[in-house]
């Protein structure tokens, strides 16, 4: 809590990192986050989208992608509802060398301080048809959000809207 | 001992529930109420009494400690004691009150043991005895205590010499009393060794939550389902219809006979005839008892209800047998006619003699016994209503005489009501008595004599082998082996099992005999039975469901009684075969008629039972789980709902109850209880009659609502979810309470609460704040209606997802790889687009690229040119025609006018402004590209934000005007110094939406110039060296050339995907979604318009919409002779009525179209209002017209009016009134998608759809695809707009006045735009401006600037004059400011500048009102 002049906040400072991915398969990928936060909440430090360098398969830790991209980044709030989550979409190319994605996942800023280690399951949205999995195999367009916010977001989820989606394994954060 | 004080306690304990029930209720620790301490005094006394009476009889020392010592255990020998020591004492109470005097003995004998151990002078205290609970002590062994007790009394000896507690040395034994423990590993200490335990499931926890918290275990409820009979069943043929019935009269002939309500009546009238004859008797022979005398009349009352009863019993009986005997008759008549017996069915009738002597004799007796008692009845009526009579006759006689007395005041009497003189009562006559009863008893008694007929149904006939039977019995016997049934188990109405599929057999049976143990956790809410009928192999049906009672808890397994429950189901099934089928009337007899339905029933014969355990404990749920849910549901009443009311519904029966088992009040354990007992019976807990769902809602509740409500902070968010538009994007709601100011809302209450009130300040006209007014309602209803349709989404908003590649591109594609490659050919690339939610200020920007203009016009020369301009255009004309002629001087001349014009354009956009570089002539050429910020409201980026902005895009033309200002001459010669003027030359608004709707805006515009500039003149420069020039000029005016985006490009919002209701027919709808259909898929480009959506929001069919309609007449008189002109004037007459995008007021959520007298009303409607109203006119005027659904540029999509003049199409842009030819290069329609007229839709299929190069006569059908064809023809659908269009005139001192104020404020706001300078008014330029504008409106503002132009000059003399009209529809006065603020008439500084301005408003039927604003600046020349 900030207590000053102007109107009461409390402040959620956010520090860690990306530390690693498992993509069974999938090799070259990299990662990028952004945070997505309600109404009454204003970064005030720090940066609230990044993009990680290249990561290739490390032998060590058993076929792990390892980016360690650090996240820092402080908020001012008055209000708990729309508390910050961490929305993550991971790309790499296929075989053709297009740049796909190959996962989004969100997660909720801890509400605890202290040291959290959270896994995230990472998915993609899948082909309507057979024949459009096919092409967009093919052309390299495969299907993905509009905007990576949506898997941070309830809207639009209420029956209306279905659509599939291929699990992709953890990831590290 | 204890025998004893239970007792005691019984005693007492009726005494207090006693007092309980029968007093108000008093707290419970004030229980030892008044009636209580009289009863203990009262006993004190008895004691007293008693204790004197033994102090005699003390016993020794010796003799108490024998008797302590010895066991006096068994009961036999203190009874011994008691009697011994009872005959010693002086028995003072009676005998009556023997079991009193007893008890009081036993306490006395206690009293003696307890005076021993007392202090001296001290009494002994029972506090049982005084009410007060003393709970019940764990069983040691009498000796054992009296050992103890005797220690502590005798042996004084406790404490040692050294004045220690007398012990041994070591007062802990040497060996170990408990087996020791081994562990079985090594190391480890035994204690703490770990033991394996099978693991125990959790059980859900108690499903009330309230409630016990020990968890007894499963459950468990045994049922048994044995099986099922069909009462009625479709396969039943029509003999098993009549078996049934046989069967079902026969079981109520075995319930009643198993009952025998008749002979039991029989008997109990016997009887009390008998005593009726023995009290009369016994009154005969002793005194008579007052008693006796009294129950006779009782005795005969009940005498006659029971024969009554008795008689109505026989009746049913013998009809009972009748109707037996009927249904056996008809069934034999029936097996008889269809030559085959189905049913094994026999009934016999056995037939038991009866001695015919005695019976006639019984017989006789009992009508003897009735008629006689029916006679003492009737005289007994008889006697009653004589009495009645003579009293009422009294009466009557003495009116009479007193009449006879006072025949003088025979008037006031007559006016009385006189009596009617009573007519005595009639005896019976015993004959008739007799007849009657006769006449009954033969109509339902055995006659004497008669046999009596006991019916016997077997089951040991034959049925006949299907070979013999006829085609249909086979078939349905064949069905009814197809059939099989099963019964599903629901718990909790939750399928937990179910029985085997058994097939019914031939008569109906179906035998599961299954039991299922069901293991449960918690008292069942519902025990249903679901039976279903297969047939064939799939089919499965569901018969019927029934409810089957949750048992008892004494009903356990073993002992429960099969029990039958009836079912019935209402479905209806209809055979092929002898099945009578069920649901469906079938009848017996041959001609069909006394029909009868039946539906298909049965019985389900089961039994539910609760199981015993192992150890024979029933394994019930406990109902004290129940009790204690309803203590703690009185501790707070709201939960009551979660446990069911079931246990408090009977709270007066639980009171009852308590009472009966004589709880003892003051046990801690039933203090709940019995405090519920209370408040139940005095009725101060009801069992509450409402239900809730959300039972412990409550208990969640954060605060409550009423502070919930209060709170601003909850409010201020409330609000924002809502989505209320001065909340939507509020960011960063106040921690605290205290920092919300009330300011937040005001503006929403103030806008709440002026909802309905008219304002009047900003309109300056109040019909049209009450249109503003209802058009907001309408808006707010509508956006209401689409907020939540608005956060719909499909998959394509959320997902990217590549379109399958259809064949035609994919081959194109492939063609593209065999092009050659041209990179010196650059083609454009499509643009990014990006949703518009992720952007904030400052990331898109507009941008505008004003590439040339043509036609501008040209300064005059005023003082020194003074060339009529006819002159000199024709000069002009002349000198087009022969270039080569010209002169050196005229050359000059042509130089001179080039150069008198130096525009440039300013574009202004949301009050920021952007300009060019001064070009030079009237065709400048720019080609600048100008960039303009854009902001939305609120920072509110979302695409319905978006298309709400009403911001337009001014793009202004203006002359650059150099004054040379230099004082003298040398000065001149020194330096230049010139003033900068511009002059505004006209302009070109585009809305912001449009834009944003197009995405791009490309093409040449007319600029809006006013119908006179001063000091400019419109003059055709012709350039010899441009030949397409000629054609351009046959259209008047200037044009420029634009390129407008937005950077980055917004995907417009998508409209909103919803369903509208609509009035039209279903047939109707479906042909014009197959047409629309056909028509995109043909040409995806071009939108086909079937249904719209009207101001109700409902869909309407587009052709209602045309309907001819009578322009107002004043306009068709105005030029009665030239059709073109009135047409024209028409036009400008719809022209007149402003502009307002639906997709503005409604957000671009749908565009709605109102009818004409809606929108002549509202005065406010967009293209395709004013499309319509002109067509309608058009239609009304009799010339033949059409709606356009075309694309024009700047509006987009939009609506145009073509109408066919002398074998000519013309093309009416409604929102201006201008018509276009069809061939009209300038024409702002672009492209024609389809053609609406009053009865029929034609798509437009051709190649083109440019109105130059398509083909309007749509009678080609290869040209235009109608909708309304010969094979489908125009159903004449009624039209929704009135028959008549009826106009107001306008209120012509309303509009003078709204002149004046108009005029009052564009002057203060001139003055206030400067806010440096002094603004001087010049008013005789003004009054002369004010002659000026009744005759522009006149002439439509058509050729009259040069008589402005001399006119001014001979007014005001030496100054230089510019200025212009402004001409625009009226609506509010916003408006009128920014027209005139984007001129920039204001912006001159030059000191001795004056200005002058003048409005006029002309009036047109129906307020439509045309402004004319005339505002000139004068700086004087020098």
């Amino acid at each position: 809590m900030a207590a000053g002049g102007g109107p009461d906040v409390f402040l959620v400072s956010v520090s860690g990192e990306i530390e690693s991915g498992q993509f069974p398969g999938l090799d070259e990928l990299y990662c990028k986050f952004c945070f997505v936060y309600g109404q009454d909440w204003v970064p005030t430090a720090g940066l609230e989208e990044g993009i990680s360098q290249i990561a290739c398969r490390s032998d060590a830790a058993a076929a792990a992608l390892v980016w360690n991209l650090p996240l820092d980044i402080t908020f001012k709030s008055t209000n708990p509802w729309g508390w910050p989550q961490i929305v993550l979409s991971v790309y790499g190319p296929d075989v053709f060398g297009h740049d796909v994605v190959r996962g989004y996942g969100a997660v909720h800023v801890p509400i605890e301080p202290g040291r959290h280690i959270r896994t995230l399951p990472m998915f993609v949205p899948e082909s309507t048809s057979r024949l459009q999995k096919f092409t967009s195999w093919f052309t390299g367009r495969r299907p993905e959000f509009t905007d990576p916010r949506v898997v941070a977001q309830g809207e639009g989820r209420e029956g209306g809207t279905i659509f599939k989606l291929h699990f992709s394994p953890n990831f590290c954060l | 001992m204890k025998s004893r004080k239970i007792s005691f306690t019984k005693y007492l304990m009726c005494y207090h529930v006693f007092s309980i029930t029968g007093l108000p209720p008093v707290p419970s620790a004030s229980r030892t109420g008044f009636a209580e301490f009289s009863v203990r005094e009262r006993m004190r006394e008895k004691l007293k009494a008693a204790r004197v009476s033994i102090q005699n009889d003390f016993p020794s020392a010796e003799e108490a400690y024998k008797f302590f010592t010895f066991d006096f255990d068994s009961e036999a020998e203190r009874k011994k004691t008691g009697i011994k020591k009872r005959n010693e004492l002086n028995h003072e109470e009676e005998e009556a009150e023997e079991e009193d005097a007893e008890t009081h003995e036993e306490g006395q004998e206690e009293d003696e043991t307890v005076r021993t151990k007392m202090p001296e002078n001290m009494q002994p205290r029972f506090l049982e005895d005084e009410g007060l609970y003393t709970g019940e002590r764990p069983f040691v062994s009498p000796s054992n205590l009296n050992i103890l007790e005797n220690r502590i009394l005798r042996q004084e000896r406790w404490f040692g010499d050294d004045g220690k507690i007398l012990a041994l040395p070591n007062p802990i034994k040497q060996s170990l009393t408990r087996p020791p423990i081994f562990s079985l590993e090594e190391g480890i200490e035994p204690e703490l060794e770990t033991l394996y335990r099978k693991a125990i499931k959790v059980t859900a926890a108690n499903q009330y939550l309230v409630g016990s918290g020990d968890f007894q275990g499963p459950f468990q409820l045994d049922i048994d389902i044995s099986g099922l009979i069909f009462t009625h069943h479709p396969c039943f043929s029509r003999e098993h219809v009549l078996a049934a019935k046989l069967a079902q009269l026969y079981d109520q002939y075995l319930a009643r006979k198993q009952k025998n309500l008749t002979t039991l009546l029989t008997d109990k009238l016997h009887a009390l005839r008998n005593a009726v004859q023995c009290s009369i008797e016994g009154g005969d022979a002793a005194a008579p008892k007052p008693i006796a005398q009294q129950s006779i009349p009782e005795y005969k009352m009940e005498i006659r209800q029971t024969r009554r009863l008795r008689d109505a019993e026989q009746e049913k009986d013998r009809t009972l047998l009748k109707a037996i005997i009927k249904v056996w008759k008809e069934m034999k008549s029936l097996r008889d006619f269809q030559k085959f017996t189905n049913t094994p069915m026999k009934l016999y009738l056995r037939k038991e003699e009866v001695d015919q002597r005695l019976d006639e004799k019984a017989y006789e007796a009992e009508i003897q016994d009735e008629i006689n008692e029916l006679l003492e009845e009737y005289r007994e009526e008889y006697e009653k209503k004589m009495e009645e009579y003579k009293a009422e006759l009294q009466e009557w006689k003495s009116w009479k005489r007193a009449q006879a007395e006072h025949t003088d005041e025979i008037y006031e009497s007559d006016l009385g009501e006189e009596p009617v003189k009573p007519v005595p009562p009639k005896m019976v006559n015993s004959l008739e008595i007799e007849q009657q009863v006769r006449e009954k008893v033969d109509s339902f008694r055995r006659k004497p004599g008669e046999p009596v007929l006991i019916p016997e149904l077997v089951l040991s006939g034959s049925i006949t082998p299907s070979e013999l039977c006829p085609r249909a019995e086979v078939l349905r016997r064949e069905d009814v082996k197809k059939r099989s049934s099963f019964i599903k188990v629901l718990f909790n109405s939750k399928e937990v099992s179910r029985t085997v599929t058994r097939p019914i057999s031939s008569d109906f049976r179906v035998h599961f005999g299954q039991i299922f143990n069901l293991q449960i956790f918690n008292w069942p809410e519902s025990l249903k039975l679901q039976i279903y009928e297969t047939t064939g192999i799939s089919s499965t049906t569901l018969l019927a469901e029934l409810f089957l009672p949750v048992p008892e808890t004494t009903v356990l397994t073993g002992s429960a009684p099969i029990e039958e429950i009836e079912f019935s189901s209402n479905q209806r099934v209809m055979l092929d075969h002898e099945g009578v089928g069920s649901g469906v009337s079938f009848s017996f007899e041959a001609d069909g008629s006394n029909k009868m339905t039946l539906m298909t029933s049965g019985k389900v014969s089961n039994s539910v039972s609760w199981a015993v355990g192992e150890k024979g404990v029933p394994l019930i749920p406990p109902v004290a789980q129940q009790n204690t849910g309803i203590a703690s549901a009185l501790k707070s009443i709201d939960a009551i709902a979660s446990i069911g009311t079931s246990g408090l519904t009977d709270m007066k029966k639980l009171a009852k109850w308590a009472a009966e088992t004589k709880l003892d009040p003051n046990d801690p354990n039933n203090a709940a209880l019995m405090q519920l007992i209370t408040v139940a019976t005095s009725g101060e807990a009801r069992v509450p009659d409402f239900f809730r769902l959300e039972q412990l809602q409550q208990e969640f509740n954060f605060v409550t609502d009423e502070e919930l409500d209060r709170s601003k902070r909850f409010r201020l968010l409330q609000l924002r979810n809502a989505e209320v538009a001065e909340f939507r994007n509020y960011k960063e709601v106040p921690l605290h309470e205290r920092e919300i100011s009330e300011k937040i809302f005001q503006d929403y209450e103030k806008r709440l609460r002026e909802r309905d009130v008219v304002d009047s300040k900003h309109y300056l006209d109040a019909r049209r704040a009450v249109v503003a007014n209802y058009l907001q309602k309408v808006r707010e209803s509508v956006i209401n209606r689409f907020l939540v349709a608005k956060h719909h989404f499909l998959l394509s908003d959320l997902v990217n997802e590549e379109e399958i590649p259809s064949l035609g591109i994919l081959g194109l594609g492939i063609f593209k790889l065999a092009e050659p490659k041209r990179p010196l050919k650059p083609r454009r690339k499509e643009r990014k687009k990006v949703t518009a939610q992720n952007l904030s200020d400052g990331d898109i920007k507009l941008l505008v690229n004003i590439i040339r203009a043509y036609d501008i016009p040209v300064r005059k020369a005023v003082s020194k040119l003074q060339q009529p301009s006819k002159h000199s255009r024709s000069f002009n004309e002349m000198f087009t025609a022969s270039p080569s002629a010209q002169s050196p001087g005229e050359n000059i001349d042509w130089v001179l006018n080039q150069v008198l014009v130096r525009p440039f354009v300013e574009v202004s956009f949301q009050r920021t402004v952007c300009r060019t570089t001064t070009a030079e002539g009237p065709n400048p050429n720019w080609n600048e590209e100008l960039e303009l910020p854009f902001r939305a409201p609120n920072g509110d980026y979302s695409s319905h934000s978006l298309q709400s902005v009403k911001d337009e895009v001014f793009i202004n033309l203006f002359d650059e005007v150099l004054y040379d200002v230099g004082e003298d001459d040398h000065e001149r010669g020194s330096g230049i110094h010139t003033r900068v003027e511009r002059h505004w030359l006209g302009c070109v608004k585009i809305p912001f939406t449009t834009i944003y709707f197009q995405a791009r805006i490309d093409g040449t515009f007319k600029v809006d110039i006013p119908p006179v500039l001063l000091g400019y003149s419109k003059e055709k420069n012709l350039g010899n060296d441009r030949g397409y020039d000629s054609v351009r000029n046959l259209s008047e005016g200037s044009y420029i050339t634009l390129f407008i985006t937005i950077e980055p490009q917004l995907i417009p919002g998508e409209s909103v995907r919803e369903k509208f209701d609509t009035q039209e027919d279903e047939k109707l709808l479906q042909a014009a979604e197959k047409y629309e259909a056909e028509c995109t898929s043909k040409f995806p480009s071009r939108q086909c318009l079937t249904t719209v959506i009207d101001l109700s929001g409902k869909s309407v069919f587009i052709t209602r919409y045309i309907k001819p309609l009578n322009p107002p007449q004043e306009l068709l008189d105005a030029h009665p002779n030239s059709s073109q002109i009135t047409a024209e004037l028409v036009a400008r007459y719809v022209a007149l009525i402003p502009f307002l995008p639906d997709s503005v007021s409604f957000a671009g959520i749908c565009d709605l179209w109102s009818t004409s007298d809606q929108f002549l009303h509202l005065l406010a409607g967009d293209e395709e209002e004013h499309a319509v109203l002109l067509c309608n006119y058009f239609l009304g005027m009799g010339k033949k017209a059409w709606l356009i659904i075309g694309n024009a540029i700047p509006e987009g999509a939009t609506a145009y009016v073509l109408t066919l003049e002398q074998n000519q199409y013309a093309i009416w842009n409604p929102s201006t009134g201008c018509f276009y030819g069809q061939f009209d290069t300038f024409c702002p329609l672009k492209n024609v998608y389809c053609l609406i007229s009053c009865d029929n839709i034609w798509f437009n299929i051709q190649e083109y759809d440019s109105p130059v190069r398509i083909n309007f006569d749509t009678s080609k059908a290869k040209l235009w695809k109608s909708f309304f064809s010969r094979s489908s023809p125009y159903p004449g659908l009624s039209s929704i707009q009135p028959e008549e269009l009826i106009y107001q005139p306008s209120d012509k001192a309303a509009v003078v006045e709204l002149q004046g104020r108009i005029e009052k404020i564009l002057k203060e706001k001139i003055m206030e735009w400067r806010p440096r300078h002094l603004t001087r008014w010049n008013r005789y330029c003004t009054s002369t401006l004010r002659h000026f504008l009744p005759l522009l409106e006149q002439n439509r503002g058509k050729d009259v600037e040069d008589d402005h132009q001399a006119e001014l000059q001979k007014q005001l003399g030496d100054y230089r004059v510019s200025g212009f009209p402004i001409h625009m529809p009226f609506s509010e006065v916003g408006p009128l400011i920014e027209a005139v603020h984007s001129t920039g008439v204001h912006t001159i500084d030059i000191p001795s500048v004056e200005f002058a301005l003048a409005v006029y408003v002309h009036a047109y039927p129906q307020n439509v009102l045309s402004v004319w604003v005339y505002v000139a600046s004068l700086v004087r020349n020098r």
